[in-house]
């Protein structure tokens, strides 16, 4: 049996940094043992050594094929050893797995992203692709929320974003402090800040289950069609393959068919925001 | 070389006694009311053919309970299995869709079918739960096998289908007397074929049938599931001894290896998430999923069909469950 072909074998990485992004979400960069792909959107599985995997869409540039970044969530046991991981330790990856965002389809549009917390790492991967492509389309709004300043995540890079011809930038915390001078409450209040031509542009949401819901409806009242409201969705992905059945959503298995998928292809599955 | 032979039966032993030399020669073989495949050996007791249903559903031999996918034996030994019933030969369509599709073929379930021989056997007597004939199945393999057999008084009636079967007769024939089946003994074969289809057609008359148990599923409320959820217990036995259900657990050893391990919708976390959200938190939903899976998403998502009438998930149930007559009543009440 070959070693190339064979779809549940780990390629080796070594992590080459951590960053503490903030109290419990960490990024790690990751050298894999050979030259590694991905589209924007598409994700991997994080092999533990002996220890368990999990699912994370790369946060980096889909265009660095030497390095590959992802950004987590301390939640469960798996994510926890993540966390324990330091510089120099080696990683298991298997993928890219799935369909990830059809960038060629948002050319010469008008881009309206909208991410909440960890959703923020998918999305990065996304904008540095539309950064390259940014002469091909008419504007990106980000629309980020998070739970409290310190719950931002990739600050430096938002810094360098605002930088960013055609690129525009909203935030805001739930609860905010002192520090903090820009909005104060849920993420789809900055929807009303936004100025956007809806016939000519796309909805992008990432982000925890109860953010994509209500950024969706909030999407929809907007006047955004089914079939231009882009999701990321998030269920149990184990194998990646499409076989396992732990990601399933009705009829679609998420990490094949997924996870990318627009509101109108899904919107009469069971249980698409638990 | 005819495609149909006829072989007595003391003859065909010897012939699987040579084959056994070289290949795992598996075989149906009774144990008190169970039938069970075992390993061909001659000091055995004898196989028994024609009759429903090894309690053991043939995709373990394809998807074992426990495998670790990530190192490979070299060149392991062929499998001969005999006495497959059509429900199961059925079965193998969808896991097939499943493992071999072409962007992402599982290796070792591509090397355990191509390592395989199959040779089916049509069903002359039905049990209890038998309803293969309702999804549109006659319990009598043509397809989708090596080779079919049927025993009559004391022959075996083999017919080969496809060229791994004929390639088998060749090599390991040419030493016992095959003749052409005598005229009388496919007459009477064919009558058998017959009477289990009429037997089954009889005994699950009322059943609805496969298209429409999963309208039937599709449009049901929770409340039915709430009551024959009642005395599920979780224990997963249906989904491990159905001939389709196929879902696994990706277990992590050391060496970066994984060890993929049957696993079942049925048990509490199955779609839990890190964050700790289970759209299958309660039992009945749980319940309630695996005939959603069966019924209604995979035949939209695939072409073949994810039950086969085998009947075992009714067999085995220990809460006493029987899906039929969960649809029996959704009808009545439809």
């Amino acid at each position: 049996m070959s070693d190339i072909l064979n779809i549940y074998k780990p390629l080796k990485a070594t992590v080459e940094k951590v960053i503490i992004e903030s109290p419990l979400i960490r990024s790690f960069v990751m050298i894999p043992e050979h030259e590694f792909s991905f589209k924007t959107g598409e994700f991997i599985e994080l092999t533990i050594n002996g220890y368990g995997e999990a699912p994370f869409t790369p946060s980096s540039s889909p265009l660095e094929k030497a390095k590959l970044e992802v950004t987590v969530m301390k939640a469960g046991y798996v994510t926890e050893k993540i966390h324990a991981l330091k510089t120099g330790d080696i990683v298991g990856i298997r993928g890219p797995f799935g369909r990830g965002y059809p960038v060629e389809k948002f050319y010469g549009k008008e881009i309206l992203i909208l991410g909440g917390g960890c959703g923020f790492a998918p999305i990065r991967s996304l904008l540095f692709n539309l950064i390259a492509d940014k002469d091909k389309l008419k504007k990106v709004i980000l629309c980020y929320g998070a739970k409290t300043p310190e719950d931002c995540i990739y600050k430096p890079f938002v810094e360098e974003l605002r930088k960013v011809e055609k690129f525009e930038i909203h935030r805001s915390v739930d609860k905010a402090d002192g520090s903090w001078n820009e909005r104060e409450g849920v993420v789809t209040i900055l929807l009303d800040d936004v100025q956007v031509n809806i016939p000519d542009s796309v909805a992008i949401v990432c982000g925890p289950p109860v953010m994509m819901k209500y950024g969706t409806l909030k999407l929809l009242e907007m006047g955004y069609p089914e079939h231009d409201i882009y999701l990321s969705m998030e269920k149990n992905m184990s194998c990646g393959l499409g076989k396992c059945g732990h990601c399933m959503m009705g009829k679609y298995y998420v990490c094949k068919d997924g996870p990318v998928f627009t509101y109108d292809e899904i919107k009469d599955q069971p249980d698409i925001w638990v | 070389m005819k495609n149909v032979i006829q072989i007595s039966e003391s003859n065909w032993h010897l012939f699987l006694r040579e084959i056994s030399h070289e290949m795992n020669v598996f075989v149906p073989v009774k144990e008190g009311v169970h039938i069970e495949y075992q390993l061909y050996n001659h000091e055995n007791r004898q196989p028994v053919y024609n009759q429903p249903l090894p309690t053991s559903p043939l995709k373990l031999f394809f998807l074992p309970v426990r495998e670790n996918v990530v190192i490979s034996k070299n060149n392991p030994r062929k499998n001969l299995i005999i006495g497959a019933p059509a429900c199961d030969i059925e079965g193998l369509r969808l896991l097939d869709e499943i493992y071999l599709d072409d962007r992402y073929p599982d290796l070792k379930y591509r090397e355990k079918r191509d390592n395989t021989i199959l040779i089916g056997t049509d069903c002359h007597e039905i049990r209890e739960n038998c309803h293969c004939t309702t999804y549109g199945i006659d319990p009598y393999p043509v397809e989708n096998v090596d080779a079919t057999l049927v025993s009559l008084n004391g022959e075996m009636i083999i017919t080969v289908r496809t060229s791994k079967g004929k390639e088998l007769i060749n090599r390991y024939g040419k030493n016992f007397p095959l003749s052409e089946p005598a005229k009388n003994l496919l007459e009477q074969a064919d009558a058998r074929r017959s009477s289990t289809r009429e037997q089954l057609k009889h005994q699950n008359s009322s059943l609805p049938d496969y298209a429409a148990t999963g309208v039937l599923v599709n449009k049901s409320g929770d409340e039915i599931w709430m009551k024959y959820a009642r005395t599920c217990v979780s224990c997963g036995a249906c989904a491990t001894i159905c001939s389709t259900c196929t879902c696994f657990l990706l277990i992590d050893r050391p060496g970066f290896e994984k060890v993929r391990q049957m696993d079942a919708c049925q048990y509490p976390g199955f779609e839990r998430i890190a964050a700790g959200e289970d759209p299958l938190h309660k039992r009945h939903l749980r319940f309630k999923n695996r005939y959603l899976c069966k019924y209604v998403w995979k035949s939209e998502k695939f072409k073949s069909q994810a039950c086969t009438g085998c009947g075992r998930c009714i067999d085995c149930c220990i809460g006493d469950i029987n899906k039929n007559r969960i649809f029996m009543e959704m009808l009545e009440s439809s």
